[in-house]
């Protein structure tokens, strides 16, 4: 430590270079990591706010919500602890200039996913709305009479809640008198035992349902298969492994070239007798260094841009994450760092010193 | 006491017809509170001699032994070991480290050999040296021969048993390359270690115990003290 230490004191400019690159890298990934978790919770929080276990669904929608339908008789039928029912339909919500994607959840209000109201009242009529709170940015508010794509039916809203998105869009909670309204038109009445799916707790689910038209999937499994979701992930998750593997690389190439610069003086280390473990140890403990220094001012930079950022950006930064990507930083640059330690033992300190 | 011997040490490059013996079949033996120069024109083996006693590079044949300990039984690890404990270094050109300071280069020392030089005798390192006020300055700072003597200083640091100085004075003027045989002899004495110092500069001789000539990898001696003066 003391000779990496000392370096880095004496050869500012050289070395903040590097801690920059590695600010910069570790940055984007911070950065992308955000994104990620934002883009996550855009799609899944309001499905993560149940706290179920399950979901079922008809065989032959494929897990897809919207494409499955049973009647609501079949909850008779289900063996869990807890059990909801629901409807679901996207549709275009309109108010005055402010439009917007919405997904329109239709509930019983005494079920376990009715969601908690942080501003306004809980629906008590049809066509009354629990609508989420990211609507209040877009200029929605209470009171709202909203006007829907393909539909007649006005739905107004009575209160807010939060974490309340599906599949991308905010979410209208109502009742299931007014899902079928909004779905059915005219012949809601008709239809109105039909729903898309339902929702359980329970600890067994192999014995949740004995119909074999229905299909019992995971939350999680549920998730992986909204629409666009696993792609999305997987897209910014290869970018965050590239960044990794990019890092690595610059630290070694940095690294490298500045070991090939003191090769000289690494050899007259040598022939003094320093051990190549003392030396090795030192390029590690520099490396540690530089990548911690350059991680941590990421880290900082990324939580002050965030702040900043307008709520249009779907970034949220989850802490364990972010860690857990910094400390990973670290270790691959450490692992750049090898090379040079492996050019370092095999100095030969007589050919350094020109004998 | 013969604190550095060399037996029957050879030291050859390539193999049949190319081969080139660097060094042919040596017996040397330097004593305590020595101080031995060898003499020679460029390419005739003086650093393949040095490098060899210092365990730098293996001998073809032969033994080297510091300190009671055959080097050329040891291998690269043990060696290295051995030089950081018995013996310090003069470089032609300076082995001071370009980002510390002259204390800084001694600190690394203190570390690396697990410190046996109290603050007193660094102190009195430094007065021998003349280089007390020289302590916070970094090499680039420093004249020539004030590098010198801070490579000596290092050189010296916790005492080793032999200092090996190839061309020592090679970038100096001849003021600073008298000032410094003058303070290897003073080390040499006051400290009762064994100098071995390697030079062309035929000048410098006056101040040694023994002087060998190196030619074609001949190694002779060609004077002791008492023909010297």
């Amino acid at each position: 430590m003391f000779l990496a230490w000392n370096e880095i004191k004496k050869n500012k400019l050289r070395f903040t270079l590097i801690t920059g690159v590695l600010m910069l890298v570790s940055y984007l990934v911070f950065f992308l990591s955000g994104l990620a978790t934002g883009l996550e919770s855009l799609n899944r929080e309001s499905v993560d706010k149940w706290e179920a276990t399950a979901i079922i669904l008809t065989e032959e929608s494929d897990k897809s919500l919207p494409q499955s339908s049973m009647i609501l008789d079949e909850v008779n039928g289900v063996d869990a602890k807890e059990s909801a029912v629901i409807g679901q339909i996207n549709a275009i919500a309109a108010s005055g200039d402010q439009k917007n994607n919405v997904s329109i959840f239709g509930i019983e209000k005494d079920e376990f996913i009715m969601p908690n109201v942080t501003e306004g009242k809980e629906f008590s009529n049809t066509n009354e709305v629990i609508a989420s709170d990211s609507l209040k940015e877009d200029g929605f508010k209470l009171g709202d009479n909203l006007q829907l794509s393909s539909t007649e039916e006005r739905l107004t809203i009575v209160g807010f809640t939060d974490e309340a998105r599906f599949n991308g869009a905010p979410v209208l909670y109502g009742d299931l008198s007014t899902f079928h309204r909004v779905k059915y038109g005219e012949a809601a009445e008709l239809n109105a035992d039909q729903i898309n799916g339902i929702v359980v707790r329970t600890d067994d689910l192999s014995s949740v349902t004995q119909n074999d038209a229905l299909e019992v999937s995971e939350i999680e499994t549920f998730i992986r298969n909204l629409p666009g979701y696993t792609e999305q992930n997987l897209t910014l998750n290869f970018m965050i492994y590239f960044l990794f593997a990019i890092s690595s690389v610059i630290v070694a190439i940095f690294l490298y070239v500045l070991t090939v610069q003191k090769i000289s003086m690494f050899g007259v280390m040598k022939a003094q007798g320093i051990s190549n473990r003392y030396l090795s140890q030192s390029v590690i403990a520099q490396t540690f260094i530089l990548a911690a220094i350059g991680v941590t001012v990421g880290f900082v930079l990324t939580l002050i841009s965030g702040a900043f950022l307008p709520s249009a950006v779907p970034v949220s930064f989850d802490l364990a994450i972010m860690i857990l990507y910094g400390l990973i930083l670290i270790i691959v640059a450490i692992l750049g760092a090898v090379f040079s330690v492996l050019t370092i033992v095999k100095i030969d300190p007589l050919k350094a010193i020109g004998g | 006491m013969a604190i550095l011997e060399l037996n029957q040490v050879k030291k050859s490059f390539g193999t049949d017809h190319k081969k080139v013996d660097a060094l042919k079949e040596t017996n040397f033996q330097a004593n305590k509170g020595e101080l031995i120069a060898v003499i020679g024109p460029s390419g005739s083996g003086k650093s393949t001699f040095l490098t060899i006693a210092g365990g730098l590079q293996t001998p073809s044949s032969g033994d080297i032994i510091i300190n009671n300990q055959n080097l050329t039984a040891l291998n690269e690890k043990k060696r290295s070991k051995i030089r950081l404990k018995e013996i310090g270094f003069i470089l032609q050109s300076s082995n001071l480290i370009p980002f510390l300071t002259v204390d800084m280069q001694m600190k690394l020392l203190d570390k690396v050999k697990k410190g046996n030089m109290t603050k007193e005798e660094l102190e009195q390192l430094y007065e021998d040296l003349g280089i007390s006020d020289l302590r916070s300055k970094y090499p680039v700072d420093l004249s020539g021969g004030e590098r010198q003597r801070a490579a000596i200083a290092k050189a010296l640091y916790s005492n080793p048993s032999i200092i090996l100085a190839d061309e020592p004075t090679a970038s100096l003027d001849s003021d600073r390359a008298y000032e410094v045989m003058e303070l290897l002899k003073n080390e040499t004495k006051n400290k009762n270690t064994t100098t071995i110092v390697v030079t062309h500069d035929i000048r410098l001789i006056g101040y040694c115990d023994k002087v060998y000539n190196m030619t074609d990898g001949v190694l002779t001696l060609e004077k002791e003290k008492q023909a010297v003066e």
